[in-house]
């Protein structure tokens, strides 16, 4: 029995064998934003349709909706009659904002006349805003409490019950 | 409600500007900022790719980046500070070389190690070998 | 022999049983996902895939023959010739398929991601590199332990590392864990893979621990300024490239388990550390077969050592006079002028003494030192490739021109094209060099009902002395305008045909020399394991 090889060969093996267990815990696709617990970035952006500008300093002292999509975007059609009956729900208790990213006016206005709107649809000129924010690929979704700070974010189309889920912590 | 929400106020998307101060380097502008947009644009992953760089991705956020990228050299914020301003955002997941710092530095550290145990080791090795020999 | 049998019947019935139960092919899934006909888009778009993958499975699967063979070694406590000569073989063929391999890998990466790059670091293909690297160094190792008889308990370690990397592959492959290129193909036969590579990692190093100092060696080494002590330094670098790249590979799991914190390791990263183990293992490629075997003289070492210099500092002058301005690149004209005088020398020599039969005799020998001269051209085409190229991007109008080295590129026009899976915009661009016409490029645009994002394919015009890449960003069909991206990138094919050159370099010394030829070493004459390894038809 040689014991160092022993020794080194199963300190080598125990290591590789548990960072990679460990690792079977986490989805690497599933990225948690350091956003989160922070006060949302600042924004001043225009409202397609209207050009009026919106402030996001102004939405203070409501719990927020921000969600980041695109009218090219797939899974942002799934995702939007969600977000339409949920913003009549909850009606001026909570603020929606969705933030069109890397779109040209013409399209989001068509999409939004057939499809219908409830909430400010604001247009995202270079991505600033949604760098600012950490947004990979849209559709995202941050949800910001009564302070403004970030409570939660989800990356994918919403259904109702995650919408629900994450603004529980907005309001409370 | 929404009406009273809406001002008539100036556009202003986030800027670098309120998280990581006023530009400590020099303006770049023609070949040299595009030789640096590509250098700096090299170092962040592009968050939708699978492991991509900013610089090499043809997708939409990572094309947006990059311009966001040579934007700020132009106004000549330097390559620590562009960096440290996406890494706020998207955290440490967004460099592609991680920083020599806290557990990070393992990473650096650990191979140096090996190489130097490893030649310690094998000159021990070649010493025993050559005295097999008798001489 | 039974002992090696019964290795590989244990790592067959763990994949029967993978197939019969964890991962079966053939249940219905509860939930059909909506991309369900047909491969990833990234996957439909190129004839290298069909090639690539089973030849990577090749160079994996036969990883496994050597382990067997390894652990028949020190499960009987000897590694005499009868076991080093199947073992080498063995060893020798998959490393082939696995060079191959990773080339035409780097090739689809090239010809279908866009980028206009071959190789990214990503983990997937670290995971085909690595088994790569303890296999070429367990290649030499094992002749070192023909020549002299010492580094057997070595040169099995080497072996079982190359299987276990590829069982590490797998897991990384399939588990889904690593955010990778290869993420199409995720399932849930992770745990299964990694309860079968903690098994095989335990069996292993007890193995090693119980039966290592059995195997010792018998023989000995003169000098360490030999060939034999290159040999050494040699595993050295390849180990320590191995344990460089499995780190950087692991460390955002590693990372993640100690601060909880998400990190990448990146290409950056790999090209600090990697460069310059590359270019260390490029010197001894040159200095290596340079030196004698056993103990030479002050005055042999430097007279054998000193005359490539000469063309190592030409080839570099000459990298530098056409605008090669890169330190480690010039470094790698440097070494690699050294090492292909070497390596030409050491080819031409047995031709010089006793003709072209020298050849047919020292087919092996020969072999060895055109994957030298492969991996010579291989590390210099990927030294020049990744720091002499240069890009723009361009947005055209249809009519525009735009000029990127001696190439100027015009825009004819793009048009849409419906195909039943996906929907096509192609751009056609005139290309001329220096003036006259050379070809047209035809760069798309796909889009995939199952995909969020668009995916380009790139259209290529490849020559010797370099390949002009476009690649679309952003195209629009009613506008008639184009967003493109142009690289020129000076040597790229000759990766593709220095890797298919080792491989080839490879086969032929993998043929077996008729045995009448075989120069007998010592060892060899030990009897009673040739005649055993007879019976079992190893030897040639």
């Amino acid at each position: 029995m040689n014991r160092p090889v022993l020794f080194i060969g199963t300190a080598i093996a125990a290591a590789l064998i548990a960072v990679l267990f460990v690792g079977l815990g986490n989805d690497p696709q599933q990225i948690r934003s350091p956003m989160i617990g922070r006060p949302a970035p600042a924004f001043a952006l225009k409202e397609v349709g209207t050009g009026q500008t919106l402030d996001l300093q102004a939405l203070r002292d409501t719990p927020t909706i921000i969600n980041f999509w695109a009218t090219w975007c797939m899974p942002c059609y799934q995702e939007h009659p969600v977000l339409i009956d949920n913003a009549r729900l909850f009606g001026s208790k909570v603020q929606f904002v969705g933030v069109v990213f890397n779109d040209d006016e013409a399209s989001i206005q068509k999409f939004l006349r057939e499809r219908g709107s409830a909430f400010p649809t604001l247009l995202d000129q270079q991505g600033k805003t949604a760098i600012a924010y950490g947004v990979g690929g849209v559709p995202e979704t941050f949800f910001l409490d009564r302070q403004g700070i970030i409570v939660a974010k989800f990356s994918g189309p919403m259904t109702t019950d995650v919408l629900q889920a994450n603004l529980e912590k907005a309001i409370r | 409600m929404i009406l009273l929400l809406i001002a008539l106020l100036q556009v202003k998307a986030p800027d670098a500007a309120q998280f990581v101060g006023a530009p400590h380097g020099v303006a770049l502008q023609g070949a040299a900022l595009e030789r640096r947009t590509m250098e700096v644009a090299s170092l962040l992953r592009c968050p939708v790719c699978q492991g991509m760089s900013v610089a090499d991705s043809p997708s939409t956020v990572a094309l947006d980046m990059k311009a966001q990228v040579r934007e700020l050299l132009a106004r000549g914020y330097t390559e620590e500070q562009i960096l440290s301003y996406f890494e706020r955002s998207y955290g440490e997941f967004v460099l592609l070389k991680p920083k020599f710092r806290g557990v990070n530095a393992l990473v650096w550290v650990l191979p140096l190690l090996a190489l130097l145990i490893g030649v310690v080791l094998v000159s021990m090795k070649l010493r025993k070998l050559e005295l097999v020999d008798g001489d | 022999m039974p002992f090696a049998i019964g290795t590989w019947l244990a790592c067959a019935a763990f994949f029967s049983f993978l197939i019969a139960g964890p991962a079966n092919p053939f249940l219905t899934i509860a939930n059909p996902p909506p991309d369900g006909p047909g491969p990833n888009p990234l996957l439909q778009n190129h004839l290298l895939m069909i090639i690539h993958p089973p030849m990577l499975y090749l160079g994996y699967v036969g990883m496994t023959i050597p382990f067997g063979f390894a652990c028949a070694a020190l499960l009987r406590g000897r590694l005499g010739h009868s076991f080093l000569r199947p073992l080498r073989a063995s060893l020798l063929l998959p490393w082939i398929f696995l060079t191959v391999a990773i080339m035409l890998g780097g090739w689809w990466a090239y010809e279908v991601l866009g980028w206009g790059g071959y190789w990214a670091w990503d983990p997937v293909e670290n995971a085909s590199l690595l088994p790569w690297l303890t296999a070429t160094a367990a290649l030499h190792s094992a002749i070192v332990l023909e020549r002299r008889g010492v580094l057997k308990g070595w040169t099995v370690t080497l072996v079982q590392a190359t299987f276990l990397l590829t069982i590490l592959g797998t897991f990384m492959t399939r588990s889904g864990v690593f955010n990778s290129v290869h993420s199409f193909t995720q399932s849930s036969i992770g745990p299964t893979i990694l309860a079968f590579l903690a098994a095989a990692l335990l069996f292993s190093v007890v193995l090693l621990a119980l039966r290592i100092d059995s195997l010792e060696s018998d023989g000995r080494i003169e000098s360490a300024a030999s060939r034999e002590g290159m040999f050494l330094v040699n595993n050295l670098l390849f180990l320590i490239l191995t344990f460089t790249v499995l780190i950087g590979t692991v460390f955002p799991l590693v990372a993640e388990a100690i601060n909880g914190k998400q990190m990448s390791v990146g290409r950056p990263y790999f090209d600090a550390m990697v460069v310059p183990i590359g270019t260390a293992l490029l010197f001894l490629i040159g200095v290596g077969p340079a030196l004698p075997w056993g103990r030479g003289t002050r005055e042999e070492i430097l007279r054998a050592t000193l005359p490539p210099l000469a063309t190592g500092v030409v080839v570099a002058a000459i990298g530098y006079a056409v605008g090669v301005r890169n330190g480690w690149t010039i470094v790698t004209l440097l070494f690699g002028g050294y090492a292909a005088h070497v390596t030409l020398k050491e080819m031409w020599l047995p031709v010089a003494r006793s003709g072209t039969s020298a050849l047919r005799r020292g087919r092996r020998r020969f072999g060895s030192y055109v994957v030298h001269a492969g991996a010579v051209v291989v590390l210099i085409a990927i030294a020049v490739s990744s720091t002499t190229r240069t890009s723009r991007e361009v947005r055209f109008s249809r009519g525009d021109s735009a000029s990127i080295g001696a190439y100027t590129v015009t825009f004819l026009g793009a048009e849409d094209r419906a195909e039943p899976h996906r929907q096509s915009t192609i751009a056609r661009f005139a290309v001329t060099k220096n003036g006259r016409a050379v070809t047209t490029l035809a760069p798309r645009m796909n889009q995939y009902a199952t995909m969020r994002e668009p995916i380009g394919t790139p259209d290529v015009h490849s020559t010797l002395a370099g390949d002009l890449y476009l690649s679309i960003l952003n195209v629009d069909v009613a506008q008639q305008r184009v967003a493109l991206h142009l690289i020129v990138t000076p040597m790229v094919m000759w990766i593709w045909i220095a890797a298919l050159v080792m491989g080839l370099g490879g086969l032929l010394a993998l043929i077996p020399v008729r045995r009448t030829s075989v120069i007998l070493t010592q060892s060899a004459a030990k009897g009673k394991d040739l005649e055993m390894a007879d019976s079992f038809g190893m030897t040639s």
